[in-house]
């Protein structure tokens, strides 16, 4: 196997920027040492993980030709680093953007401002853990983090460093989903009886048997595997379908989950805390490549007693219904309606007592946060709260029995297995510190 | 001495008991046993078995489940991947009971890494002591592994080993590395 961290000393002092004060130095960069760097007028990006959710990104961000410069794309596999990057020099005219395939050199370049983390999910904290540690703002897609105890340390980087961390759920930056949180958050369907979120089906029929094939050229699958347990690899376990295994990501618990149930967090005024109890049922299989559940099923009760559920749907993708004692308000991406038109009316009136705040575009809210400091319309703290929801899910139907969670402590209450699976070792030599 | 009467058996258990005399099927396996032989990609089935009874185990149950990963451990013929797949369940059940076992592991680069995958996560100032114990018998990215599960597990009694490596120029920079990080976490912790 080879190792990922081989670097030689003079490589890694290099990396680190620290060649100069070799002998004596710390290895570790102060913290803070960046941290008041003040971006110029174009913010510098760089991109880990060049794949299919980056593809959302980089036409956003190559658009924005004015405030924003991808310089720098980082991907294990050679291909998609360099398809990465050949697209951002044929948009600018030129070749200056450079392809990376270790992250770390990425987050040491003194002139990357930003970070967009976009790799498979069991990455998502050691990627932008590492970026803040050396001064960058970071964009971590959703899910923010693969256990609980990743994201916390997230958020306490975050904190440490004083830098902005972007959760990359978009629909906070979507009108109609602040319109419903808004409205719910003012009593706008009355007492709320629950919210149902729906997600898509998880996995794909590979067999009850896979083979482990040779790496393709150009990958580093050691580093691909990065803090996850060791496996060869497949070509059906790789790319893409990552998310259907239980080393990688709990599929689109976390995947989808991560979208709607957030807007249930939001509107259930949540962003700091969350629910008090959760249980729930998943049909999980029993062989074969994929090992998250394909029937996803589980239900979070907040101390008001409201329920929030989260259940596979077959046909018609991702969507939340708002219940209470005035109707009901659908909500997805493509659409929202109600049960009784007047609903969408008030929603859209005026001078509400709680008004949330509003932001139409996610990377531009990420942006401006850049610039001023302040913290962003999905800061980290709520993309952990959230991902814990999604997490708390899928704990809950691992151990189908209902589950006791103390959100301040951030704890199981009396239920010792089910705390231990808030986090889990990494593979070496990665870990969370 | 009466000889003891064996109880009668129902028609349809005795049928069954015939009808298995019968079978040309080999015996069922163990599952537990036969969790240590699980390779990658091959037939998962009896690992899904253990884990269910493993994370539906109750409390009085637990230890039994304990000693059936350990043995099945235990065995000269354990894979990388049923090593890898009894730890991450000792994970959810393992004591104390577990570190004679694991600390063995522990030491040898080849298992370090499941060794650790079970000890992270059991309670306890024996597993503190051998994750200690192991740092003089690696090198390189297992101890820096390691490293990092006696920082997360924030024993704060490994400062000055651990400073001692921070400082050490034969010792690997990506060891040297995970030492000034776990020093920078543990300051944070409790003495």
């Amino acid at each position: 196997m080879n190792s990922p961290l081989s670097l030689s000393r003079r490589q890694f002092l290099q990396k680190s920027g620290l060649a100069a004060a070799a002998a004596t130095a710390p290895l570790i960069l102060p913290s803070g040492l960046r941290a008041q760097k003040a971006p110029s007028k174009q913010i510098t990006v760089g991109i880990v993980g060049s794949g299919n959710i980056a593809d959302s990104h980089y036409g956003a961000l190559l658009g924005d030709k004015e405030n924003v410069r991808i310089i720098a794309v980082c991907d294990v596999d050679r291909e998609r680093r360099d398809e990465g990057a050949a697209r951002v020099n044929k948009t600018y005219g030129n070749k200056d953007c450079k392809a990376y395939a270790d992250f770390r050199e990425l987050n040491r370049r003194d002139d990357v401002d930003t970070v967009f983390v976009c790799t498979p999910d069991h990455w998502h904290a050691l990627v932008a853990i590492d970026a803040l540690r050396n001064g960058k703002d970071v964009y971590v897609e959703k899910p923010m983090t693969l256990t609980i105890e990743e994201g916390r340390a997230l958020v306490a980087a975050a904190r440490k460093y004083n830098r902005v961390a972007q959760h990359g759920t978009q629909h906070r930056s979507m009108k109609r989903f602040h319109d419903v949180a808004e409205f719910i958050r003012n009593d706008g369907l009355g007492k709320l009886h629950r919210i149902e979120c729906y997600i898509p089906p998880n996995n794909r029929h590979v067999g009850a048997t896979w083979k482990p094939e040779p790496v393709p050229a150009g990958l580093d699958w050691d580093m691909w595997v990065g803090p996850a347990p060791w496996r060869p690899y497949s070509s059906l376990g790789s790319h893409y379908n990552f998310r259907f295994i239980s080393d990688f990501a709990y599929g689109q618990v976390t995947n989808w989950g991560a979208h709607y149930l957030d807007i249930g967090q939001w509107a259930m005024n949540a962003d700091a805390g969350g629910p008090v109890e959760v249980e729930g049922h998943g049909e999980f299989p029993s062989s074969g490549l994929f090992t998250n559940a394909t029937n996803v099923d589980f239900t979070v009760r907040y101390a008001n007693g409201t329920p929030m559920f989260c259940r596979t749907r077959y046909e018609g993708g991702g969507t939340s219904r708002f219940v209470g004692e005035r109707g009901w308000l659908d909500i997805s991406r493509g659409r929202m309606s109600a049960s009784n038109p007047d609903l969408l009316r008030e929603m859209q009136a005026p001078g509400k007592k709680i008004q949330l705040e509003l932001s139409n575009n996610h990377h531009d809210n990420f942006f401006s946060c850049v610039r001023s400091r302040k913290k962003p319309i999905a800061d980290v703290e709520i993309g952990h709260r959230t991902t814990t929801v999604c997490n708390l899910g899928q704990i809950a139907m691992v151990l189908g029995r209902k589950l006791k969670w103390d959100p301040v402590k951030e704890e199981f209450v009396g239920d010792d297995m089910a705390n231990r699976l808030r986090g889990r070792a990494m593979r070496s030599p990665w870990a969370l510190t | 001495m009466s000889e003891k009467k064996r109880p009668a058996l129902d028609p349809a258990a005795e049928a069954a008991r015939n009808a298995d005399r019968k079978s040309n099927a080999g015996p069922t396996p163990d599952p537990w046993e036969a969790c240590a032989t699980l390779e990658y990609g091959g037939d998962r089935s009896f690992a899904w078995s253990v884990r269910e009874q493993v994370v539906r185990a109750l409390p009085e149950e637990k230890a039994r489940a304990e000693q059936s990963l350990l043995k099945a451990l235990g065995r000269k013929d354990c894979t990388e991947a049923g090593r890898a797949f009894l730890c991450q369940m000792l994970a959810l059940v393992g004591t104390s009971k577990s570190v004679a076992a694991l600390a063995p592991l522990l030491k040898d680069p080849k298992s370090a890494d499941a060794a650790r995958y079970a000890l992270e996560a059991i309670p306890g100032p024996e597993v503190d002591a051998a994750l200690r114990d192991a740092l003089g018998s690696l090198s390189g990215n297992p101890k820096a592994g390691l490293i990092g599960s006696i920082a997360k597990r924030r024993d704060t009694t490994a400062r000055a080993v651990l400073a001692g490596i921070r400082e050490n120029p034969s010792e690997t920079p990506i060891v040297r590395e995970a030492a000034a990080r776990a020093l920078d976490h543990l300051t944070t912790a409790k003495s």
